[in-house]
């Protein structure tokens, strides 16, 4: 008998989340994803800014601690790579970025003083603390957020732990945050739709992965109009203002870690910039740009 | 900016790779495991050729082995293993020459032996980024012996993971308390202590192979003489050195890997043994696997063993008939059948092992005549939760 896709769906770090697997047997492969989504849940408690028990909050809490927080290896990793996503990107890709995140309403369109943006930006700055030898010193009003790096991870993880779990041919679906293992059956490559950022059905690209990850930023709903100007939710730490680069782009690389950071740096960069950065990083890609013209960078033809 | 942009993305995936989720670094259980074996080791009865009185019947054990391995913590492991062995039959008591002048086995006691031995040993491991460091303790008790047992090791990955160096030292304090040692003139009570040391790398050469190699050091001081045999005398020091290799290779196409080790061990007693062994472990599907073995071992004698006691010889001149001393080949083939579902994991091994003086390598000028032959089969049974 040959395996067939089976498809479970769950809702996790709020997102519909989604795993295929092929296998012959519904009950072992519902085994085996009940094993993910546990994963997927144990990041989510550890890493969610939303919750009051996670670590994260613990972290966050610790914020003006003269003696700092110790946290554990994965953490540690977790800031490491965080670090080097700033200095990749020279600064523009800020996990402590979230100060201004509170003073954007994004629900109620209102565009802040600049002299609330400059007392927000005092309080950002990943090069502002001290994270190494697994002790965390985090200055007095300044708050870690994950976002655009854990959803990432607990992909790329769940994909590692299924491959453990003997998985050959598998989807994870975080979100938007993609990682597959291995092709499917017969050496064809899963193809992922991406979703066009201005018609809500349409599908502006089709990515085929036979490895590795992929990635999504984008404003999508997430902006506001205000005096004829549109506004991103993606913020600029190094300006405090929402960024004026591409409306969305979506990047297939080696992990879903590394799709998901080059991604997030990709849609802070100014638009020429960023279409340049893409076409030199030598990953598959696709965007929209501010005038909803689609393009794409080291893809096949077909696509 | 084609360099810069590239670099960016190299870059990033340093990073990422080394996340824990993702790298395949050393990493706490994140589950635990409770083990049960049962194995069953049965010698080959002796012939009456050989054993003109007494019992024919040599030892047949039971062992009984649980072992628990729990996360403690985010960066430790607990591991707890106990073990219980029943013993019963008899051993060689002392070795003589028949009226044809060829030497035979007395096993001891009518009755045979019977012993229990009990063991219980905890440990701990601490896991950091790039290695991980662990100690052990332990005790175990028969009805004629008592051992306390302490270790510490530790391993590091350098070079991305792609090699990990351990080490790790132990030492053990042991006491021997023969029963009947009045009536049968045995020393009454002695102790021994073993120290060791090894060191051992191993480094992954590619995604299908890899290949450890690990030299251990054991230096052992006291009582090393066997209480029960009529005549065995061996020096109170004893220096071992331990030379192991293993290569493993998988084999994407056949679904199977490849191990084959080798191992030489020398010590000042005399002996010398190369063990040479290789295995081949075939995958079926998700769930099953088979693991045939094929093992060749071969020694050299000791340089006190003889295979006839001389009860002419003073008893401080070192002298011991103990087949284990003595030159002698052996070969044993074992096939496992092992299952692996989700948190179940059943391991099913039979083994057959034949030592004969005839397969050694080695010139045989004294064969011992109570080289065993022996019936090994145990059932493991693991369950994760």
């Amino acid at each position: 008998m040959n395996p067939t896709p089976k498809h479970f769906s769950f809702k996790a770090m709020g997102s519909f989340c989604e795993i295929q697997l092929f296998d012959e047997s519904r009950i072992r492969v519902k085994n085996v994803v009940n094993q993910l989504a546990e994963e997927v849940a144990r990041l989510e408690k550890k890493y969610s800014r939303f919750r009051e028990d996670s670590f994260l909050t613990e972290i966050n809490s610790s914020a003006g601690n003269k003696l700092g927080l110790a946290i554990d290896d994965e953490t540690q990793s977790l800031f490491d790579h965080a670090l080097n996503c700033f200095e990749q990107s020279d600064g523009l890709f800020d996990i402590t970025a979230g100060a201004l995140n509170k003073i954007w309403d994004f629900k109620k369109a209102l565009v802040p003083s600049q002299a609330q943006i400059d007392v927000a930006r005092a309080h950002v700055g990943l090069n502002k603390l001290s994270c190494k030898d697994s002790h965390i010193h985090l200055p007095r009003d300044m708050q870690i957020d994950f976002g655009g790096i854990v959803k990432e991870y607990a992909a790329d993880s769940v994909a590692r732990l299924a491959r453990s779990l003997g998985v050959e041919h598998g989807l994870v679906n975080l979100g938007g945050d993609f990682s597959v293992i291995g092709s499917q059956p017969g050496n064809k490559p899963w193809a992922v739709g991406i979703s066009s950022p201005v018609s809500e059905s349409g599908v502006m690209a089709k990515i085929e992965l036979n490895d590795g990850g992929l990635a999504s930023s984008g404003d999508y709903e997430r902006f506001f109009m205000h005096e004829g100007k549109r506004y991103s939710h993606i913020l600029n730490p190094m300006t405090g203002w929402p960024s004026n680069g591409l409306r969305a782009v979506s990047i297939a690389a080696n992990l879903c870690s590394v799709a998901g950071s080059a991604a997030t740096i990709a849609m802070l960069k100014d638009e020429s910039e960023a279409k340049a950065w893409l076409e030199d990083s030598g990953l598959a890609c696709v965007y929209m740009d501010s005038e909803e013209k689609i393009g794409s960078a080291g893809l096949n033809s077909k696509n | 900016m084609k360099d810069s942009a590239s670099r960016n993305i190299i870059a990033l995936s340093t990073t990422a790779l080394a996340l824990p989720g993702i790298a395949l670094a050393d990493a706490p259980p994140t589950q635990s495991t409770i083990s049960y074996k049962l194995s069953n080791y049965q010698e080959d009865d002796l012939s009456r050729s050989e054993t003109p009185f007494g019992d024919l019947e040599r030892y047949d054990i039971d062992v009984h082995q649980f072992q628990l391995v729990s996360p403690l913590g985010r960066n430790m492991s607990l591991h707890v293993d106990a073990n219980y062995e029943s013993l019963s039959g008899a051993s060689p008591w002392y070795t003589s020459r028949s009226l044809d002048g060829e030497p035979i086995v007395n096993l001891s006691g009518a009755s045979g032996i019977s012993d229990r031995r009990t063991e219980l040993s905890i440990g701990s491991r601490y896991y950091l980024e790039n290695g991980s460091f662990g100690g052990n303790i332990g005790y175990s008790e028969e009805d004629d012996y008592r051992a306390i047992y302490f270790g510490f090791n530790t391993e590091k990955h350098y070079n991305n993971d792609l090699t990990t160096v351990s080490a790790g030292l132990s030492y053990s304090s042991d006491k021997v308390f023969p029963t009947d040692a009045a009536l049968f003139n045995r020393v009454e009570e002695d102790d021994k202590q073993s120290s060791s040391l090894f060191v051992s790398v191993s480094q992954i050469i590619n995604q299908v192979s890899s290949f450890q190699s690990a030299l251990s050091f054991t230096e052992q001081s006291g009582f090393l003489s066997d209480p029960y045999k009529l005549r065995d005398f061996r020096p109170d020091d004893k220096t071992q050195i331990a030379w192991s290799n293993s290569y493993r290779r998988f084999f994407v196409s056949a679904n199977a890997a490849l191990h084959v080790n080798y191992r030489y061990y020398h010590d000042d007693f005399g002996i010398s043994s190369h063990t040479s062994d290789l295995s081949w472990h075939q995958n079926l599907g998700r769930t099953f696997q088979i693991v045939p073995t094929l093992r060749y071992y071969n020694q050299s004698a000791a340089e006190f063993f003889t295979n006839v006691d001389d009860f002419l010889n003073p008893i401080s001149e070192y002298q011991s008939s103990d087949y284990r001393l003595s030159a002698f080949g052996a070969v044993s083939g074992g096939f496992s059948v092992i299952a692996d579902m989700n948190s179940w994991k059943i391991t099913l091994t039979a083994e057959r092992y034949l030592a004969n003086d005839k397969y050694s390598a080695y010139d045989v000028s004294l064969p011992s005549t109570a080289l065993v032959k022996y019936n090994r089969i145990s059932l493991g049974i693991d369950f994760r939760f």
